[in-house]
């Protein structure tokens, strides 16, 4: 599993991914952590097969005892599958997600972990003296989908948006946004249904101050190319298998 | 605990679970067994004045057995629910064992070591009252089978009343049949049930 620290300052935020080990026909998953001095927060844990890895790249950061959040984006496999693994490994945890996810989420396995349910509107995450913001990004892909935006660090986790399938080994950032197009293009036509929720979407992203936009697949976006995403998403034509 | 004895539990406790559905079933057919044959018998009047005190005793029996379903099922979903809990263990377990052998020498490496032990303990606690639980199925099982043998002893004795019933000796001739028909079959089920729950065999 690498990992890669994207942020530094008074908290970081560290990339996981591109686990070599992963088995071939399973998705290949970014999972990020936020931690400060004494917590840590999990975003989009990942699937079961990842729990492993995951955990054992963790422990170079942190005792498993400091890990106090989990956050899903949304309800799928490869973000949350390991939550009953977590359930076992964490004494003292909450986990922050959809609340009209929560009966499904919970077929995972959660009976320690508390379950926190995040309205359709939002929310924050405090962690001591970092706040996230909790933003709605319903439909993106999932009915009920929330990004995760750090003012600070200026990083937006944006779930599926941004999601690019690539090969192991490549770059953790895009380095040509004109030939990373193609890596998105159908994943975005596909996975996102609704071209109103993407406008909506946009709006709402083009208000924040992003450095980084990291998504739950393939490279994270820096600089000026986090506009040109938006400015590219904006054009495009998804939910095309209707 | 390997994957293939979870599956094996998995699937005994599922096909308890199943033959005693079945169980239940045959059981209320012999209380609609029970009803006919008192029917029967107040339409036949003296004819079948023995048959009278059967279909009482007939009657008792459906409902003796279909508590102590009611009481094994409820048992049953517990168990299954401890093989849910022990699968999860099992496999909180295994994936531990895995992040220590891939950890290095990562720095909070040890601060696994409580987790893990958490773990262990509780799989262990978890198969304990597994066992425990089994142990009482299988003697409420065994319960079962009494009225099951009760109803095959009173099938033998509705068919000798059946035959002093002149024109009713057919109809109440065919209420001892389910009668003793359903009693084989709740007979073989639990047989089977009992079967399956002598095949889990869980490690300590």
């Amino acid at each position: 599993m690498k990992m890669n620290k994207i942020y530094d300052g008074s908290h970081q935020w560290i990339m996981f991914g591109r686990d070599t080990n992963k088995p071939e026909k399973i998705i290949d998953t970014n999972q990020y952590i936020v931690k400060t001095a004494k917590r840590c927060l999990l975003i989009d844990p990942g699937g079961v097969e990842l729990f492993a890895p995951m955990l054992a790249a963790i422990l170079h950061h942190a005792p498993v005892e400091n890990i106090t959040d989990l956050f899903a984006s949304h309800q799928d496999p490869d973000v949350i599958s390991s939550l009953g693994l977590w359930d076992q490994a964490l004494p003292n945890a909450k986990l922050h997600a959809a609340q009209i996810w929560e009966g499904f989420i919970r077929h995972f396995g959660c009976e320690s972990i508390e379950y926190v349910a995040i309205p359709d509107n939002g929310g924050t995450i405090q962690l001591d003296n970092v706040e996230l913001q909790i933003i709605p990004a319903h439909y993106m892909h999932a009915a009920a989908n929330f990004n995760l935006y750090d003012p600070e660090a200026r990083i937006l986790m944006s779930g599926d948006v941004g999601a690019a399938l690539e090969e192991p080994g490549s770059p953790m950032f895009v380095e040509n946004f004109d030939s990373h197009i193609e890596k998105m293009r159908y994943f975005h036509q596909r996975w996102m249904p609704s071209n109103q929720a993407k406008r909506a979407w946009i709006e709402r992203v083009r208000e924040l101050d992003v450095e980084i936009m990291a998504p739950q697949h393939g490279r994270m976006f820096r600089g000026d190319d986090v506009k040109r995403f938006l400015d590219w998403f904006e054009g495009l034509q998804v939910g095309i298998a209707v | 605990m390997s994957t293939h004895e979870t599956r094996s539990h998995f699937v005994a406790v599922a096909s308890i679970a199943a033959e005693l559905s079945a169980v239940m079933d045959v059981a209320k057919e012999i209380s609609l067994a029970a009803a006919n044959a008192k029917a029967i018998a107040f339409r036949a009047g003296e004819k079948a004045k023995g048959f009278q005190p059967i279909t009482d005793f007939i009657n008792e029996l459906a409902k003796d057995t279909i508590e102590l379903v009611d009481d094994i099922n409820e048992h049953a979903f517990l168990l299954y629910q401890l093989t849910v809990k022990d699968y999860r263990f099992s496999e909180a377990n295994k994936r531990f064992e895995q992040v220590r052998q891939i950890t290095g020498e990562a720095p909070f490496r040890e601060s696994m070591t409580e987790p893990y032990q958490q773990v262990r303990y509780k799989m262990q606690e978890c198969r304990k009252k597994f066992n425990i639980d089994i142990s009482r199925l299988q003697e409420q099982l065994a319960e079962v089978m009494h009225p099951a043998r009760a109803a095959r002893v009173i099938a033998a004795n509705s068919r000798i009343e059946a035959s002093q019933a002149g024109e009713y000796l057919q109809s109440l001739q065919a209420v001892a049949e389910s009668v003793d028909h359903a009693a084989q079959i709740i007979h073989e089920k639990v047989q089977k049930c009992r079967s399956a729950l002598s095949a889990i065999d869980l490690a300590q």
